[in-house]
């Protein structure tokens, strides 16, 4: 495999600047892109179950459908099963997302006051006023603590989840044709290379999201042990959750930690431990990401050098928000495999002499053919 | 409903490819299987195809018209250097990335389909029917060129 090229200072800028402009863009659409790239990384992971129905004798749209209905009857289980856990429980969330606060003041008073007896000049700093008034500031604002916003926003994004099976659906079955479709556009001088270039995407992009799917799965695993071992109610669910949101580089993660910890200090109202333990775990759990699971599943994943991914990420998070978060990073890869490739077409003097000979042949053909069919039609 | 266009690939379509050796063996279905995988080019008169030391990324069947093969010190005395209708170029090219040996040009307007090596690759892990259909025939070709080089030269390694 071919993996994400480090390209040149001009294709660089190039790409960085592309990259800015399509997050900005996918920012406008996001309720299409979000699905889009969910619905693009179930491809890539159903497309080995398509493959091999078709490789035991199965037509290619008949494995379609079987891979395709099966997907749909495991995403109807799962909403189905959340949405009679959320009523279920819709009565207490009220009172569960005041516990859940009151917890996290809780745990930062306890931490703060632990903190100012370790070290004394801290306190001389007013470290647990300071850091009190923060969090009242912030928790006491009403708004913050109805649950109706979230509800609207969850409302808003049903229709977009639902384009999700439908494009996987039409990825499965015509990426073929698309991709034919778009080879035809290309000049002659440039089909082989593009076709390579086509070849590479395709492969860093499956391996991307499949790496990313069993990245998911040990880090749920490792994670919902950890929690279980700790006495956590429902580890394995906090484990899935924290192991998604570690999709959002950085950002994800420490959003996770602080969910965990708060449900943790919420649970253990008296055991500040218990809170630390799980602290420590995520911080377990992000070492063996970097040095083990990362290698193992993602492989040499993206080679964007780490302070140019962090620059991304910022770039990302300023012109898109969570959105350029999400897709800084696997979308400049994907764009610096493009511009890396159109920057090879662009300098190779041969191909463009070749095209240049090629719509001056095809220009010639063309006038000859009119120059005959006039002739014919002269009285 | 069809999407691309793809849906109009009709009986002369498929005829068409039939005719192609490679495809001899292959039922209609396996045909629609495989002209998903196939690229359609047309070249005008004078037109490169591919030049000489470029590294060959699959093989070319011309459809209809003809292909000149500018002579070059590599290849034999004997070779043909006109290459038509039915006809298929850089064999080699579908197990390894070999450089191409000649430049080829179109002698007159020519349309030919192209089958990448990865694509090909993906045929044979996927579908090993028609993969396994294609793969004979390839050799069937390949084996008929390697019998005509070998009648030619003067020591013949084996019999």
């Amino acid at each position: 495999m071919r993996s994400f090229p480090q390209p040149g200072a001009a294709t660089l800028v190039a790409v960085i600047l592309t990259t800015c402009l399509l997050l900005f863009l996918f920012q406008k659409a996001v309720w299409l892109v979000m699905p889009a790239l969910i619905a693009l990384m179930l491809y890539y992971c159903t497309r080995p179950a398509v493959k091999f129905l078709v490789f035991r004798g199965m037509s290619h749209e008949a494995a379609v459908y079987l891979v395709w209905f099966l997907l749909q009857l495991l995403s109807a289980v799962i909403v189905i099963k959340t949405i009679w856990f959320m009523l279920a429980r819709s009565g207490t969330w009220e009172n569960s997302f005041d516990n859940y606060i009151l917890a996290g003041q809780n745990l930062i008073n306890k931490t703060t006051a632990m903190l100012e007896r370790m070290i004394p000049v801290l306190k001389s700093f007013g470290l647990s006023s300071q850091v009190n008034q923060q969090v009242h500031q912030i928790t006491d604002n009403p708004q913050r603590r109805n649950l109706l916003p979230l509800t609207v926003v969850i409302l808003k994004w049903v229709p977009c989840v639902l384009l999700v099976p439908y494009m996987t659906y039409f990825m499965l079955k015509d990426s073929g044709r698309l991709k034919k479709f778009i080879i035809l556009s290309v000049p002659n001088a440039f089909f082989e290379k593009s076709l390579l270039l086509f070849s590479r995407l395709d492969v860093s992009l499956q391996n991307y999201f499949q790496g990313l799917l069993w990245l998911t799965f040990l880090d749920t695993i490792c994670l919902a042990g950890g929690l279980k071992v700790l006495g956590i109610p429902n580890a394995l669910w906090l484990g899935l959750i924290s192991a998604v949101l570690a999709w959002i580089p950085y950002v994800g993660s420490i959003a996770a930690c602080a969910m965990v910890v708060l449900v943790a200090s919420a649970d253990f109202p008296q055991t500040v431990r218990i809170a630390y333990a799980c602290l420590i775990l995520f911080l377990i759990v992000r070492v063996l990401d970097d040095f083990l699971f990362l290698p193992l599943t993602i492989g040499r994943k993206l080679h964007v050098h780490p302070v140019l991914s962090l620059l991304m990420l910022f770039l990302g998070g300023t012109v898109a928000g969570a959105t350029g978060l999400v897709l800084a990073l696997p979308l400049f890869g994907v764009v610096a495999v493009i511009g890396e490739a159109i920057a090879q077409i662009v300098t190779d003097d041969r191909l463009i002499a070749r095209y240049r000979l090629a719509k001056q042949l095809a220009h010639e053909a063309s006038r000859r053919s009119s120059t005959a069919h006039l002739t014919w039609h002269q009285p | 409903m069809k999407f691309f266009g793809t849906n109009t690939l009709n009986g002369h379509k498929i005829e068409r490819l039939k005719n192609i050796p490679i495809f001899h063996q292959l039922t209609r279905n396996e045909l629609l299987e495989v002209d998903e995988l196939l690229h359609e080019r047309t070249y005008e008169q004078g037109e490169v195809i591919f030049e000489k030391g470029e590294i060959g990324q699959g093989i070319y069947i011309i459809l209809s018209g003809k292909v000149r093969v500018n002579p070059c010190p590599e290849l034999p005395a004997t070779a043909v250097l006109e290459l038509a209708t039915g006809d298929m170029i850089g064999e080699f090219s579908l197990f390894e990335e070999t450089p191409r040996l000649a430049t080829l040009v179109a002698a007159e307007r020519t349309q030919m389909v192209a089958l990448f090596q990865t694509e090909f690759s993906s045929l044979l892990t996927t579908n090993k029917n028609i993969g396994v259909k294609v793969l004979t025939e390839i050799t069937r070709v390949l084996g008929r060129k390697a019998r005509q080089l070998l009648i030619h030269e003067k020591h013949i390694p084996s019999i």
